[in-house]
């Protein structure tokens, strides 16, 4: 078999890699409550600002951390609009899709002039990053099943109030899985552009979202959600090689076709978070 | 005398519109139960909240082991020994014992991971010093509401707690298990620790505290020994006036005329696991049956199958000789057959909104409050509502306020209302003093013994023996969706119905 060559699964790993950050993030942050669908935009704000930075300083480093930074910051100001402000999670999540593809186009054109594309800019071996993730994963696992931070979280998402009357501050908890969410959002926007070497307005393409149903395949668990991941970005490696056999207008199709019959086969039986979405509303303290 | 735990003195707690607490003094002992005695709404939960730090004081001084202390958080109690058990159980169903029990209370190694092991050993530990017989490794959602109770307090235990709050621990609990939980404030009791017992039932107070406090409306109406006071001495601190609890059930005869036959009706819970199995019952006018069991021996199902809400497997349902076997809820209810449910929120009115609406659910599609097809007559809904408020006495600002606003004690008012304007032949009340005040059960008593006066056929289905002896002219005990039994109130005890219902053959005598 020609087509499934080892670098087919190496290949797999690496356009892997932007999806399982997401489904990363996206599970802590829905293990603690809140939805977050502005995961899509936040992945592109790390993109794009993680290019300026590099572009401008001439250090993939900082553009790295910028990247991460923006992503702290959208999940912040999704974390104040959910918990403090209690407005509806996916409102919030699309306000934010919406604010960053403005953005993009806004930056893009003023900087270099051009529609939604940048120039070339110092990159980091986007290798560094698909390891950093795989690392997150093992890491996550443990923290969430191992540790009392762990049950702290999946009580919060579940019982908010039962974690209120043992102590624990909810609002924090949402507020700092929120913006680790970010930041793992970051992290995802990053390595597409550090994989790419510029930045493009297309270039999450739907990643995001998919991340998301990663997360809810692999049952809010970090590693069935990596594992979820890693199948979609294998069916997208094998998408680039079908492209000589079938016509790339339907093999591109291939990993979003995907993602809806995996979704429709898991969506309801899994273990969704008792307080996902709702506000906590502590009583008058 | 034992040490002093607690005192809290002078406790005064606002809400925007309600004092809540108005200057209340209270004194825990150590290996003392201290029961809090009120009316629901009386401030019994708001004071213990103050003391679990949920509200901070608007005045008032608390003081532990004779030190003032500042409780501004349940992290703040917790760290200082005092635990709470509330009525609502603050666990969370899909994680197991343990790790409900110890979250936020973590023992760890290497400061970083959960210590299983040791925590499980623990557990198992106080679990055993206090009889609990708790299993750290099960998931809480398959436990039963007394398992659940039990993982609470030892979770309480596990935190330290030298001061332990139980807040209505009776409320949810079958007959059956609350001799159980008494035997553990028992032991609690022994190992020195200061409990403090809230709840509306009297004899309940009397039987196991030693030292009772009665509030009502926000103030502290008086605290006595519980071996010097007598249920009519509480009642009248309670509710101010001397209720007369025992209810005017008069002779009457039935005209012997089967209102409501239900004939082998059998049928199956949500998992289709089978829950009513082939019942026989009759129930004549002038009468009321009781219907006796452990909660989730199928009276949940059996009711909503007569109501029409659940499909039967077999069997059938007849109304005044007319046979409705699996018509719909509306049909039945066209037909003389009205519903109390047992959930008043979730099946009994729509909670968001007004009393109006509420009032007339079910019957929005009749003249006159339908107006046309398409349309309403607020004003008939109005006026109509105005009428059954006063009637009932339901005590709200105006009809327009939402239902969700309302006491537990007044919303019962609204679906009896609701239920009972409609002139029913047979009332099927599940549940329907659950959760109230000694008032709103006084009222729903009244109007079932109302309705059983006027002719009709009352099956009442309740988890309070006391409330089945007193109403019922028959009681038949269900255990695993069987009637396993039929008797009359004045010919046996709580005892004999206690024993049929835990399944139990009780020999004929």
């Amino acid at each position: 078999m020609g087509v499934l060559s080892l670098d087919l699964f190496v290949a797999a790993l690496r356009l892997a890699t932007p999806i399982a950050f997401v489904a990363l993030g996206e599970t802590f942050s829905e293990r603690s409550g809140t939805i977050n669908i502005g995961v899509e935009g936040t992945a592109l704000a790390g993109a794009l600002i993680g290019a300026t930075v590099s572009f401008f300083s001439q250090s993939p480093w900082l553009g790295l951390a910028a990247a991460v930074g923006v992503g702290m910051l959208l999940g912040l100001i999704h974390a104040i609009w959910c918990v403090y402000l209690r407005s509806d999670h996916v409102v919030a999540g699309a306000a934010i899709n919406l604010l960053v593809t403005g953005l993009a186009y806004f930056l893009t054109r003023v900087v270099w002039g051009w529609r939604g594309t940048s120039a070339s800019a110092p990159i980091l071996n986007p290798w560094l990053l698909v390891w950093t993730m795989v690392a997150l994963v093992l890491i996550s696992q443990i923290f969430l099943f191992r540790t009392p931070w762990g049950l702290r979280l999946r009580v919060v998402g579940e019982h908010p109030k039962a974690a209120d009357t043992a102590g624990i501050n909810v609002y924090r908890t949402r507020v700092g899985y929120s913006v680790l969410n970010g930041a793992l959002c970051g992290l995802a926007g990053a390595f597409l552009f550090n994989n790419l070497g510029r930045f493009s307005v297309g270039m999450v393409g739907g990643r995001g979202f998919i991340g998301i149903a990663a997360m809810v395949v692999g049952n809010y668990r970090p590693i069935p959600a990596f594992l979820a991941a890693y199948l979609f970005g294998f069916v997208d490696a094998l998408q680039m090689r079908l492209q000589d056999v079938i016509p790339s207008h339907f093999s591109i199709m291939l990993p979003y076709v995907l993602t809806i019959i995996v979704l429709a086969g898991f969506l309801g039986r899994a273990n969704v978070p008792a307080a996902l979405g709702k506000p906590y509303i502590k009583e008058e303290g | 005398m034992s040490a002093e735990a607690v005192r809290m003195e002078g406790i005064v707690k606002r809400f925007p519109g309600v004092v809540a607490n108005a200057g209340i003094d209270l004194t825990l002992n150590y290996g003392e139960v201290h029961g809090l005695l009120g009316e629901n709404g009386a401030g019994k939960s708001v004071l213990m909240s103050v003391l679990y730090g949920l509200y901070r004081p608007t005045e008032g001084q608390i003081y532990l082991n004779e030190r003032p202390i500042s409780i501004d958080s349940p992290a703040v109690a917790i760290r200082s020994g005092i635990g709470m058990v509330h009525q609502h159980f603050m666990l969370v169903p899909r994680l197991t014992v343990a790790e409900n029990m110890v979250v936020g209370w973590e023992t760890v190694r290497a400061k970083t991971f959960l210590d299983r092991p040791r925590i499980r050993q623990r557990i198992e530990e106080l679990s055993e010093q206090y009889g609990l017989g708790v299993d750290a490794t099960a998931v809480v959602e398959e436990l039963s509401v007394g398992e659940q109770q039990r993982v609470e307090i030892v979770k309480a235990l596990y935190r330290g707690a030298e001061v332990l709050i139980l807040d209505e621990p009776t409320a949810t609990l079958p007959e059956q298990e609350v001799a159980a939980l008494f035997d553990t404030i028992r032991a609690l009791q022994d190992e020195g620790k200061a409990v403090v017992f809230i709840t509306h039932k009297l004899r309940e107070a009397l039987t196991i505290c030693d030292q009772v406090t009665v509030l009502r409306k926000g103030e502290k109406v008086g605290s006595v020994p519980a071996s010097e006071a007598t249920e009519r001495q509480l009642t009248e601190m309670m509710v101010g006036r001397d209720v007369v609890f025992e209810v005017q059930r008069e002779r009457l005869e039935s005209e012997g005329r089967p209102l409501l036959q239900l004939a082998g009706l059998s049928a199956v819970d949500d998992r289709g696991v089978p829950a009513v199995d082939e019942v026989d019952l009759t129930v004549h006018d002038h009468e009321i049956v009781g219907v006796a069991g452990v909660q989730g021996n199928g009276q949940t199902e059996l009711v909503e199958t007569i109501c029409g809400l659940r499909k039967p497997r077999q069997g059938r349902v007849e109304v005044d000789g007319e046979d409705l076997t699996a018509r719909s809820p509306r049909d039945m209810a066209r037909k003389g057959l009205v519903h109390i449910p047992e959930d008043r929120h979730r099946r009994g009115l729509v909670l968001t909104f007004s009393v109006a609406e509420n009032a007339i659910l079910g019957r929005q599609y009749e003249a006159p409050f339908a107006a046309g097809r398409w349309g309403q007559s607020k004003r008939a809904i109005g006026g109509y509502a105005r009428e059954l408020v006063k009637r009932f006495n339901v005590s709200v600002p105006g009809v327009r306020t939402a239902v969700r606003a309302l006491s537990g004690g007044n919303q019962q008012r609204v679906i009896l209302a609701r239920e009972l304007d409609r002139e029913p032949k047979v009332v099927i009340a599940a549940q329907p003093t659950r959760g109230l005040d000694v008032a709103g059960i006084e009222f729903v008593w009244e109007q079932l013994l109302e309705m059983r006066r006027e002719g009709a056929a009352v099956l009442l289905v309740s988890m309070d023996l006391d409330e089945l002896m007193t109403l019922s002219d028959r009681l038949v005990i269900m255990y695993q969706g069987k009637i396993v039994g039929e008797r009359k109130p004045r010919d046996t005890d709580k005892q004999e119905i206690g024993l049929l219902m835990l399944g139990g053959a009780v020999e004929a005598s």
